[in-house]
């Protein structure tokens, strides 16, 4: 289809779009909710909801945060199981104990999430790949091209003249492209019936924004049903042909978009906020209070400084993710001594409404995970002193109302709200001036909420600062000031009586907000071609080096042999080095290619059947083992530790002392020549060709994506413990072929032989220019760091220094790779 | 019986405990060799474990992944820095020590720079630092002169008081003291802490960094220790000396029942666990296993011990965060 042709279906579907809702309601909705409810803990984030999508609307779904608009979609997508209510999809009602993503996918439905889910280390159309789950080792031939194809034209569809690749790698695109990436690859399905857009154009300009919505009318226009959720109302008045307002879990209007204005909208948002305690809404600073935080105006948050004084109540309010949970973080910092600009009178406590992921020590009662706060600063060897701490803790819980009797019991056996109180009284306990609160009353009950509003009343009341983020507009109501945050910065400051319900949403949808920064990428993407070519330099100094020293190692001949013994360790290393790809570490990938030597040195001689036999079951085991540590979430480092005494043991028993044969066929494998190439290069450059080709594989693809993002794999339906276990099939069989060759060179065998390519494999994966965790791979590179660390010991040798130090050698250089990474990619990033 | 589940659950030393038990009454009914004069050689063979066992123990503990695999390097180099120092006499005894705890105390510090500071993951931190290490140790080897061993050490390594080890009543002193510290101290509640929640812990107000750093330093100080009482009871340093400690020192504190994870330890579970893995090994030999079956055994163990518990802990395996 031309852009003409698109263009003009574009207006006849912003024509269709409107159509009127007589016309809509007629066909039957592809989808139906009817008296939904779904509660989280004792949230109810739905509340006896319904709704109709029909096909050909373009619905624009607004609310405030925490209105449970995201709730309403993971219902919709399957994602969540309601508690009562029904479901129909397309006529045909929904057994609710079977729902689940790839049934709603079934039926048409797909979602781009706002959290991006794509793999950041793959190339556009990789990812439009892994759209689609199929059976791993399945060979399709073209795939690549498919998705190429399919790519670029559904972008080329929703935002003409994009200019993206399908082969561009998504770490390397701007925030806003990778955005319409997963718009695109979402939209792609040929059965598309119903789409959920979830604030798509955040990170989008306005152009794209635009086109994004001329085709949201145009597909809408051929039948398809679109749900648009943003915070930009300018933008759902433009798409929507009827807009559905959400608060507190009910839909409060749902009415034809061309009725309404943004005012009303925002109106309809706002409305009573669950606030009813009818008790005064915070404490105003009082005139003499102390001030206990100064940010300076070099902080970057405002153009002058702001001071913050005990006593206050400060919320921090702005649509989610503007910068509200740094700021938060960097006064937790800042009482640390790590900032500059920011001055804290004291170190502030922190309560965090992610209680599992950084509140709750989920081994302790809850009597520790109280106590814990009175440790904190005391002498290391200080004696605990269980009856001293009971004494502390109690008239905290009475003040937190928990029932005394649950002070032994484990912390998870309390419900959310009273682990909330508990995290509270932790804070409290270390008896900080400053309280930061991150969200701090995330899926709690009302009434649980109430009694922690009350608590922080309390608390500023007796003089501490309380600085408040939340995600609900209607606990700011608490605060006697809010800071209202847009893309990090403070954009609007509210006291006292200006804080009320519209005044915060009028303040947070004001205007756009600006698109994300987009200079990142650029720099990310030199430093990772600078990492891909490290390797290779540093191999070709060395080489240098050993030439100047010895010009006879530049022959043919020589460099044969000088690469020879690197064979074995670059193959362990392509092994070691799909491993690491999955965020694993082999400790018995050295062993492993020594036991194979072994067998191939023995039985592949005296009995060749059962010898191959032999080797594919130990293989298999390899494979077992992957599994194994993916399934019950066992340390990969101790299992491999493990199995590499048995792989020792069994290498041994078979062979006690060094000895054997290879077969003639194995040693005619290594025993050829080409002229002008040393044998040892063409070998070298096979096995880099074989890890290059299975990491191009759609297999490959695959677990690098895993390596990736290993979440985002599962939910599109890929089997995590098949991967892993090809991935350490893969790594075995990389190890067996290197001990092949041990073999076939040596024409016998030795279990210990393997024993030091396990340190050089990792150190090689490392130079190679690997991330040790996040699926990032590289054969070439990783050839070539195993070549230089074989060839260090030759090189020691040219200087007349004892091989002694080739492991030592070996080891401060991986150190030192490790180090220098560290130091350059800053503060936070792990090697 | 819902009360001695609970009761196990807070004390899985008691599993490892259980073990030695059994094994030891089918070992008694199987052969006539083993009897009280083995038990006290057995004992004193893990009391050589314990020390290790114990460091790693802590280090373990600090969680997301972090294991010393420098540990065995170490003992083989403190082994032939004892050796040499001593030089057979009582009198360097003093400098001696000194000397042992400032190389593991340097050590520890070098992993901990490695792996706080740098952010570089444990096992690849300490067994870096360990290859450097053994090529240490394959200088000293060089200059390894006496065989002498001094009569001081060679009373804590080889004689027995009442019959029992003098070096198994070290072993439970230090087990003790680690229980102690472990249950009874602050530094235990915050090492406790840091192990099941390093952001957790962090936004309470704990400096992790310095709690982690502690337990190198600590594991380095308990296996130059080691090494040095190992060098005397094997009457000499050699260059294989502490490689038995890699596996084995991981494999007793995962049979003792502390968690991998990290979060929780039990210095007693280590002590039954390092009895109850030297008793294996020694029932193997008794047995007459040849050495690779022995070696695959004990692997096998400790790999199934970890599968059977893996899920049960709500382990996390390495890498899923910093």
């Amino acid at each position: 289809m031309t852009a003409q042709a698109r263009a003009a279906q574009v207006k006849t579907g912003a024509a269709a779009g409107a159509a009127t809702p007589a016309a809509v309601a007629a066909s039957p909705p592809i989808i139906r909710l009817d008296g939904v409810s779904k509660s989280f803990g004792p949230t109810r984030a739905n509340d006896d909801l319904t709704l109709s999508i029909h096909p050909g609307e373009v619905v624009g779904l607004v609310g405030a945060n925490g209105a449970g608009k995201s709730t309403l979609m993971r219902l919709i997508c399957g994602l969540a199981r309601p508690d009562s209510g029904r479901i129909a999809i397309a006529g045909a009602a929904v057994d609710l104990d079977h729902v689940s993503p790839n049934a709603a996918r079934a039926h048409g439905i797909r979602i781009v999430h706002q959290e991006l889910s794509l793999c950041t280390n793959l190339t556009v159309a990789e990812n439009f790949m892994l759209e689609e789950p199929a059976a791993l080792l399945a060979p399709e031939p073209g795939w690549r091209d498919r998705f190429r194809r399919r790519a670029q034209a559904q972008i080329e569809a929703i935002f003409p003249g994009a200019g993206l690749g399908a082969d561009d790698v998504l770490e390397r695109l701007p925030i806003g492209q990778r955005q319409m990436v997963e718009i695109a690859r979402a939209a792609a399905g040929e059965r598309l019936r119903l789409l959920v857009l979830d604030e798509p154009t955040s990170s989008l300009d306005a152009d794209r924004s635009a086109q994004l919505r001329q085709w949201s009318r145009a597909r809408a226009a051929e039948g398809v049903a679109i749900i648009f959720i943003s915070h930009k109302l300018q933008e759902i008045l433009d798409v929507a042909s009827r807009v559905v307002v959400m608060r507190n879990g009910r839909v409060v209007a749902d009415e034809p978009a061309a009725h309404v204005t943004v005012t009303d909208l925002v109106e309809r948002m706002g409305g009573n906020p669950p606030h009813e305690s009818g008790e005064p809404a915070g404490t105003a600073a009082r005139p003499d209070a102390e001030a206990l935080v100064t940010i300076a105006a070099a902080a970057g948050l405002a153009d002058h400084a702001i001071t913050l004084a005990g006593g206050e109540i400060v919320g921090l309010a702005g649509l989610d993710g503007n910068g509200q949970r740094d700021f938060l973080h960097a006064l937790f910092a800042a009482g640390r001594g790590h900032d500059r600009a920011i001055t804290c009178g004291a170190e502030p406590g922190f309560v965090s409404g992610d209680r599992a992921g950084e509140g709750v020590f989920r081994l302790w009662s809850v009597l520790e995970n109280i106590a814990i706060g009175a440790s904190i600063g005391r002498p290391p060897l200080a004696r605990l002193s269980p009856r001293a701490e009971q004494g502390l803790v109690r008239p905290l819980l009475e003040r937190l109302r928990i029932a005394n009797a649950r002070i032994g019991a484990n912390i998870l056996e309390l419900s959310g709200g009273n682990q909330q109180k508990v995290l509270a009284a932790r804070a409290l306990l270390r008896g900080s001036r400053i309280l930061l609160l991150d969200d701090p009353t995330r899926g709690v009950d009302v009434e649980a909420k109430a009694e922690f509003y009350r608590l922080v009343r309390e608390v500023a009341a007796a003089g501490t600062l309380v600085v408040w983020y939340s995600t609900e507009d209607a606990e700011l109501l608490e605060c006697s000031r809010v800071l209202v945050f847009r893309a990090g910065r403070v954009i609007r400051e509210l006291r006292g009586t200006a804080i009320s319900a519209e005044a915060l949403v009028g303040a947070a949808f004001a205007g756009e907000p600006k698109a994300a920064a987009t200079g990142r990428a650029g720099a990310a993407h030199r430093g990772a071609r600078g990492a891909r070519l490290a390797p290779v330099i540093s191999l070709i100094a060395v080489l240098a080096a050993m030439v100047a020293l010895n010009p006879g190692a530049a022959s043919p001949f020589g460099l044969d042999l000088l690469l020879g013994p690197a064979l074995p360790v670059a193959l362990v290393a392509l092994g070691q080095m799909f491993v690491v790809g999955g965020s694993e570490i082999d400790l018995g990938i050295g062993p492993f290619a020594g036991l194979v030597s072994v067998l191939a040195a023995t039985w592949l001689v005296t009995a060749p059947l059962a010898g191959v036999a032999a080797i594919l079951l130990a293989l298999g085991a390899y494979a077992v083992m992957g599994a194994l540590i993916q399934a019950r979430q066992i340390p990969s480092i101790v299992v491999t530790l493990g199995a590499s005494f048995v792989w020792t043991g069994i290498g041994y028993t078979l062979q006690p002392t060094p000895g054997g044969g290879s077969p003639a066929w194995l040693a005619a494998a290594v025993d050829w020549n080409l002229p002008f190439l040393p044998t040892a290069v063409a070998l070298l450059v096979l096995g880099a060709l074989a890890a290059l080709a299975l990491d191009r594989a759609r297999a490959g693809v695959v677990l690098r994506g895993f390596g990736n993002d290993a979440r985002a794999l599962q939910q599109a339906g890929w089997s995590s413990v098949r991967a892993a276990a090809l991935r350490f099939a893969i790594a075995g069989s990389f190890a067996a072929a290197a001990g092949l060759s041990l073999t076939a060179v040596n024409t016998a065998s030795d279990i210990n032989a393997g024993d030091s390519f396990t340190l050089l494999s990792i150190a090689a994966v490392v130079i190679g220019g690997c991330r040790l965790f996040g699926g990032s791979t590289a054969p070439v590179g990783v050839v070539a760091g195993a070549v230089t660390l074989s060839l260090i010991g030759a090189l020691l040798g040219f200087l007349g220094i004892s091989t002694d130090f080739n492991a030592a050698v070996q080891g401060a250089l991986l150190l030192g790779i490790l180090a220098l990474r560290t130091a350059l990619s800053g503060p936070g990033a792990a090697p | 019986m819902n009360r001695f589940a609970r009761w196990t659950e807070t004390n899985r030393w008691i599993w490892s405990a259980l073990g030695v038990a059994l094994l030891w009454l089918v070992l008694a009914a199987a052969t006539a060799r083993l009897t009280l004069e083995s038990l006290s050689g057995v004992a004193q063979s893990a009391s050589f474990l314990v020390l290790p066992a114990l460091g790693q123990m802590f280090v373990v503990t600090t969680g997301r992944g972090n294991i010393d695999l420098a540990i065995p390097s170490t003992i083989t180099l403190a082994a032939f820095l004892s050796m040499n120092i001593l030089g057979g006499s009582d009198a360097m005894l003093p400098v001696c020590l000194a000397a042992i705890v400032a190389a593991g105390l340097g050590i520890g510090a070098v992993n901990a720079v490695l792996v706080v500071r740098l952010r570089i993951p444990a096992m690849i931190a300490t067994l870096g630092v360990g290859y450097v290490l053994a090529t240490a140790a394959l200088l000293a080897n060089r200059h390894f002169t006496s065989y002498v061993v001094a009569p001081a050490l060679a009373f804590i390594a080889n004689r027995r008081v009442l019959g029992v080890p003098v070096m198994a009543i070290a072993a439970v002193a230090a087990v003790l003291a680690a229980g102690f510290v472990l249950r009874r101290t602050v530094y235990g509640r915050l090492l406790s802490a840091v192990g099941q929640s390093l952001r957790a812990a962090e936004l309470s107000g704990v400096r992790s960094g310095r709690i982690i750093a502690s337990t190198f330093l600590t594991s380095g100080v308990l296996a130059a220790l080691d090494g040095m009482v190992l060098a005397a009871h094997a009457g000499g340093a050699f260059l294989e000396v502490g490689s038995p400690y890699l596996l084995q020192s991981v494999g007793a504190v995962v049979l003792g029942g502390t968690l991998i994870s990290g979060g929780n330890a039990t210095a007693l579970g280590t002590l039954t666990g390092a009895f109850l893995l030297v008793l294996l090994v020694t029932a193997m030999q008794v047995i007459g296993l040849p050495i690779g079956v022995q070696e695959i055994l004990e692997g096998v163990v400790i790999v199934l011990v970890l599968a059977l518990s893996g899920r049960m802990s709500g382990t996390r395996r390495p890498g899923t965060a910093r």
